[in-house]
């Protein structure tokens, strides 16, 4: 073949997500299902966050700092794979997860709470002194969102919607490593944001499979490729549990390899709602 | 952070209170000139927005050719905005590279002519980001693809076609070079009559390049407008120091000169593919204007070896003038190290050495000390980046200039030949030269 014709042999894979959409063809029943199926898995997820809050909390009220620390990343998993419903409450998105970025005065402001502000205690100070208050709080947030989910009718838009959304998520702010900059703990950040993001397309793929067959290749490759770059840093290659080796040992070509698929998903599962007529 | 289903402006007594107000707020206006704007529902009474209404432009219609021997961008006429963006290619192999420099083809194709996108159903992100309307006007944009040194490694299998003079920049002397803003795989010059114009071309390249490319650094810049003149040719634009700056630029009306000066291919070195390309070096020059504009007028002239005010060589005559070394051996008049007689000593077989300056002038903000961050996006073009830039850079080291000045960004690109019809693709000789054998 010549290279000419490589050019045009190559132009079959395009525009990716851009090309002219088909009309979504979609029984609004259809998306019964998945979206209660959907909804089991943030309760299950929201249960486990209650439950691996109330250890975090209690380890910063006893004055353990080592145990605190390392439960901070594990509790995080569960809220960031949630966050599309999660930040449907935005008062109490704002009380768990807001960064100091968010704040005039940094970390000094008043309300500054939450996860990143017993980040800063834990990881940059090293103290567990004085964050009871910061702790009891965020135990009774998380309670809150768990009963606000209880009662919420998910909206279907705002679910398939959140696949995207938690990849914009690790777009703006996982890459960068700008999430967690004292506990460096941005790979159990961005592995939650994943298996999150990953749920819903799981969820809602067989409704598109047989419309648009090559995008559900697209994404599962590139959700392929971002599981295999996330494995090199895993602690323990058999134990997903062991969690994530630092953000700062991740290699420059480690970190823009991230970036390929990453924007990949974030566009191709953009066009998920067209594709369900939502 | 949230992201909250929020209806309240479909509901009807929110859209009608909200007409009331206007309607209110516009009766206010009319008030005074005698009108009265209850009557209609619509927001269009005479003068009520001669405040936000679009500023006029006589020249979106202005285009530059896209297909060619030689890339627009270079002897393109530079219009009143531009900006440099260089990027990485993210793409994993030599098929994604191909894509990539097809995509880029027909993306800068169809921006540089304009027209409009295909409608999508609205349940679908937009085409486009729509920051210049349904329908794209050129607006005289000329987008130009130059590759860097990085992307001639293992991963596209171009490692045996890198340009002759291809390298990493290297600091000078007065460098300060800031890693973030430096090097890079691929640069985008976007230049277009107005701003906006060139932000909705780099939007649409990132849209339509997901994967391939991830921005690295960007620097946008500006050149100052002016009313028409009556003189010919036109004096050059000045830079944030007050001075004109392009004057000694070569003629690029003459063909053999530009074949000799701005297009690679008279060195037989040089691999073929790269015939009708151009080295491209950019860099972020900063310019210390609170302290220059402290300094005498005639220790500025004396550094630049130019009259301010119109641009004329120290040794007399207008700006397009030549300036007389030959009377002024002891550099009397115009001095030995004043920036012009360095980079140009106008010595028998110098010619070689000059390049195309095509640069914009940059403000970015302010620093730390409250001085303003701002300076020249130098931009040169030439046949030889060693017989050019870098040789001509070397004599500089060490001018009066540098206490005023501090490059701290750039790097060096090869612009890529042109692509000659609607059929070929920018970048199609350097694959093809490399292309792996069947």
């Amino acid at each position: 073949m010549s290279p000419r014709a490589l050019f045009f042999a190559a132009s079959v894979f395009g525009l990716m997500a851009l090309q002219t959409p088909a009309q979504a063809d979609i029984d609004p029943q259809e998306l019964v299902e998945p979206i209660a199926e959907y909804k089991l898995y943030v309760l299950d997820n929201l249960d486990q966050f209650v439950s691996h809050t109330e250890k975090f909390t209690q380890a910063i009220e006893a004055g353990d700092l080592e145990r605190a620390q390392a439960l901070y990343a594990p509790t995080r998993v569960y809220y960031e794979r949630i966050e599309p419903i999660a930040e449907l409450f935005a008062d109490l998105d704002a009380s768990i997860d807001a960064r100091e970025d968010d704040y005039e005065h940094g970390v000094e402001d008043p309300d500054f709470t939450g996860f990143h502000r017993l980040e800063y205690g834990l990881f940059k100070e090293q103290t567990t002194q004085g964050f009871t208050p910061y702790a009891k709080q965020l135990m009774t947030d998380v309670n809150d969102l768990e009963a606000r989910v209880q009662d919420l009718t998910f909206p279907p838009a705002q679910v398939v919607g959140g696949a995207a959304a938690l990849m914009e998520e690790v777009a703006a702010t996982k890459v960068s490593g700008e999430e967690d900059r004292y506990s460096h703990t941005d790979l159990w950040d961005f592995q939650g944001n994943v298996d999150g993001s990953q749920k819903i397309f799981e969820l809602f793929k067989p409704l598109v499979a047989e419309q648009d067959p090559a995008f559900v290749e697209r994404v599962e490759e590139n959700f392929t490729a971002v599981e295999a770059t996330l494995a090199h840093y895993r602690r323990e290659a058999d134990n997903p549990k062991a969690g994530f080796v630092s953000y700062e040992k991740v290699s420059e070509t480690d970190r823009r390899a991230f970036v390929g698929p990453v924007t990949v998903l974030a566009e191709d599962l953009a066009t998920l709602r067209g594709k369900l007529g939502l | 952070m949230s992201d909250r289903p929020d209806n309240t402006s479909r509901c009807p007594f929110t859209l009608d209170r909200r007409r009331f107000l206007q309607g209110l707020g516009a009766a206010g206006a009319a008030a005074g000139l005698g009108g009265s704007a209850w009557a209609g529902s619509r927001d269009d009474a005479a003068g009520a927005h001669a405040v936000t209404g679009a500023p006029v432009s006589t020249t979106t219609q202005q285009s530059h050719p896209f297909h060619g021997r030689h890339q627009q961008g270079i002897l393109t006429p530079r219009p009143a905005t531009g900006m440099v963006v260089v990027c990485d290619v993210l793409a994993r192999d030599r098929a994604g590279l191909e894509r990539l420099l097809r995509i880029l083809t027909e993306r800068i194709a169809f921006l540089t002519q304009g027209g409009t996108y295909p409608k999508r159903d609205p349940s679908y992100p937009p085409a486009d980001s729509g920051i210049l309307g349904p329908t794209i006007a050129p607006d005289a944009l000329t987008v130009t693809v130059s590759l860097g040194a990085s992307v001639f490694d293992e991963r596209f299998g171009l490692a045996n076609a890198k340009p002759k003079h291809l390298q990493r920049m290297t600091g000078f002397p007065n460098d300060a070079l800031e890693p973030a803003r430096c090097h890079g795989d691929l640069s985008l010059q976007i230049c277009a009559n107005t701003h906006d114009t060139t932000i909705h071309a780099l939007r649409d390249i990132i849209k339509y390049t997901p994967g391939l490319l991830m921005v690295r650094w960007k620097q946008e810049g500006t050149v100052p407008v002016m009313p028409p003149s009556p003189d010919l040719p036109a004096p050059s634009a000045r830079n944030y120091l007050g001075f004109r700056d392009g004057t000694a630029n070569p003629n690029t009306d003459d063909d053999a000169l530009m074949n000799a000066l701005v297009w690679t291919g008279a060195d037989p070195d040089e691999p073929d593919w790269t015939h009708g390309g151009s080295y491209q070096v950019v860099r972020i020059i900063r310019n210390f204007v609170e302290r220059w504009d402290r300094a005498q007028l005639a220790e500025q002239e004396a550094i630049f070896g130019r009259r301010k005010e119109s641009g004329a060589p120290l040794s007399g005559g207008s700006e397009y003038d030549k300036p007389d070394y030959a009377n002024d051996v002891d550099g009397q008049i115009t001095p030995l190290d004043a920036h012009i007689r360095l980079a140009n000593p106008r010595t028998p077989g110098f010619e070689k050495h000059r390049i195309l300056r095509r640069p914009f002038n940059y403000s970015n903000g302010v620093e730390a000390n409250g001085q303003l961050d701002m300076g020249l996006l130098f931009i040169v073009y030439q046949a030889d980046l060693e017989a050019g830039f870098i040789t001509v850079q070397n004599r500089l080291n060490g001018e009066p200039l540098e206490e005023y000045i501090k490059p701290v960004g750039g790097g060096y690109f090869f612009t890529l030949p042109g692509a000659i019809d609607e059929h070929d693709v920018l970048g199609r000789s350097l694959l093809e030269a490399t292309a792996p054998h069947a």
